[in-house]
């Protein structure tokens, strides 16, 4: 059992960072991006690729795979800058499903469908095979952190301020001289680049890879994540991810309740439960859980 | 083998244009990108397939009793789960469709799982001439498609319901101040389009197989065609599905088909980059 809570606990990890990465772009600068799990591939295949098939070692794959998930999220923003925010939905949604397709098709070089096995693990010869699992979270934790705190430091720097100044009209920002295309690149890209990191997380946890994973359902999770935790609040986004994790899991145990249910049938009423649970969130708390705190205006003496 | 081209092409528009003029019809109502398109299409062949196989009504009954059904449910949708919401923003809007059509696609597979089926209709031959092969459903499915863009047309444009369905489209605000009841014809509307994912449906089922994905898989091409032909523009649409078509078979002669449902993503990007407003659409003023 408590084997079961580590690696609920870990996935629940991945889903922060992919979160923490979401809410910088739509949180807080107000780009839309549905191709998470096409970026999620990206750090996965990236990573997991350069290790098993080239034997790099994990200490230059997993930057490269932040590396190349911050290109991947500065090339897609420069192309899609001038859509209206909802056909850029369309748009990241391609995107992520495309990038899903070559990962199916270019079975020479990914194995398709037949999942990419990755041997490689971090400090895998330092901790004992018991306690791995464990050591692992607590990387995991470790990256979340960082993340977050640099999620925060964004977040609360003037730079947090323009790109809300952007989310809220790009006109006046544009207007009061901020570079409203540059930001929005930057941000988009360092997006990108979390959600590679939490695609070598996690390639390197599970140590097979296969293209079913990075179906649009996972945008969904997160996206879910972001609206239930209070989309423009860090804090609040991990606590959407935790309890996202938590209804997808928590409602394996149905089974022990329901016996009659098999595998397939369990799987579509858990997901039935996940979606009407948004439904009810967005009807009933529009802005989340925690809702993003409100400007207020600090004196300068005070302040100072 | 370049006839048998153009006529995947035909079938394939004559598939897609139908719920594409209604995508652009529902895009009228709340202007976002309503994902929730492929659930109605899906729950759409499985009723049909309902009423078809194990109740063994036939086809055209069928048929029909899945159009009323999912008529029924994309009111319902409209009522329950997108006009309470219809202050908040496209993004909301569009999160909620994508929920939707989850759920829609989890609740069939719940009742049918995942199997293949297909409707109870007599194997046949397909028919050739000039060395190309269309099989008697696909020749249908061109028909109805055919008669359906014409009813569309003539209800849109020489009907009083039609017009009165442009104005709230147009303006909701004005139409009502000129009389028109808007919630009378939003409803009338959301059934119309509801009926014709479920036509669509069908139309799936003959030509591909019913499955759970049959709708999520046939939404990408349908936004493309839609946006194809300028979102909004119910004739766009017929043109966007033709062009559509003729580039996803053409597609398939360079690369393995499954690249095909890329084929319209590809589509969807250039054009909003190049051409925002759609090839046949007139560019809306913002204020």
């Amino acid at each position: 059992m408590s084997a079961y809570l580590i690696s609920m606990a870990t996935y629940a990890g991945f889903f922060m960072i992919l979160a923490l990465a979401l809410n910088l772009q739509w949180g807080l600068t107000g780009m839309v991006n549905f191709g998470i799990a096409g970026f999620y591939a990206i750090g996965a295949y990236t990573s997991g690729l350069l290790s098993a098939k080239a034997g790099w070692s994990l200490g230059i794959t997993i930057p490269f795979a932040m590396l190349v998930g911050l290109i991947a999220g500065g090339l897609v923003a420069l192309l899609s800058m001038r859509l209206r925010e909802d056909f850029l939905a369309i748009v990241t949604l391609g995107v992520g499903e495309m990038i899903r397709l070559v990962v199916l098709n270019e079975d020479q070089i990914t194995e398709g469908p037949r999942g990419l096995r990755i041997e490689a693990q971090p400090f895998r010869d330092m901790v004992s095979a018991d306690a791995y699992p464990l050591f692992y979270l607590c990387l995991v934790a470790l990256c979340v952190a960082a993340t977050y705190l640099i999620c925060e430091r964004i977040r609360t720097s003037p730079m947090g301020r323009t790109l809300r100044a952007i989310r809220e009209d790009d006109v006046v920002a544009g207007v009061l001289g901020k570079n409203v295309f540059r930001h929005r690149v930057q941000i988009f890209a360092i997006g990108g680049g979390f959600m590679g990191l939490a695609g070598a997380l996690y390639a390197h946890y599970t140590q097979n890879i296969s293209p079913e994973v990075f179906m649009p359902m996972v945008a969904m999770f997160i996206w879910m994540s972001v609206i239930v935790g209070g989309a423009g609040n860090n804090r609040g986004l991990l606590i959407g991810a935790g309890t996202v994790i938590m209804f997808l899991e928590g409602t394996r145990f149905i089974g022990d309740v329901a016996p009659w249910l098999d595998a397939e049938k369990m799987s579509s009423l858990r997901i039935i439960i996940i979606g009407l649970l948004l439904i009810v969130t967005l009807r009933v708390r529009p802005r989340g859980l925690l809702p993003e705190p409100k400007f207020a205006y600090r004196k300068p003496k005070e302040a100072g | 083998m370049s006839l048998q081209i153009f006529v995947n092409a035909l079938v394939n528009a004559a598939l897609i244009a139908p719920p594409a003029m209604a995508f652009s019809l529902l895009f009228g109502i709340l202007r976002f990108p309503n994902f929730a398109i492929g659930g109605y299409i899906t729950v759409g062949a499985f009723a049909a397939y309902t009423l078809n196989v194990p109740l063994g009504l036939p086809l055209p009954v069928a048929t029909a009793g899945a159009m009323a059904f999912t008529g029924l449910l994309v009111w319902l949708a409209h009522v329950l789960v997108f006009r309470p919401m219809e202050d908040q923003s496209a993004v909301t809007l569009l999160v909620l469709s994508i929920a939707l059509t989850l759920i829609l696609e989890s609740v069939v597979r719940l009742f049918f799982s995942a199997d293949v089926r297909g409707f109870n209709i007599p194997l046949e031959r397909p028919w050739k001439f000039l060395g190309a092969r269309i099989t008697k459903e696909q020749i249908g499915i061109i028909i109805c498609a055919i008669v359906l863009a014409t009813s569309l047309h003539v209800l849109l444009r020489h009907t009083r319901i039609g017009r009165a369905m442009r104005a709230v489209a147009d303006n909701p605000m004005l139409a009502s101040i000129r009389g028109v009841d808007a919630a009378k014809i939003t409803a009338f509307t959301t059934v119309l389009c509801g009926a014709m994912f479920g036509l669509t449906g069908v139309f799936a089922g003959l030509d591909l197989v019913i499955e759970p994905l049959v709708g999520w898989n046939l939404t990408i091409p349908i936004f493309a065609a839609a946006i194809l032909g300028g979102i909004g523009s119910p004739y766009g649409a017929i043109l966007g599905a033709l062009m559509l078509g003729l580039a996803e078979e053409l597609t398939i002669l360079i690369l393995p088909s499954t690249y095909k449902i890329g084929v319209g993503f590809v589509i969807i990007a250039v054009l909003l980059l190049v051409r925002p407003q759609g090839l046949f659409g007139t560019a809306e003023i913002k204020k």
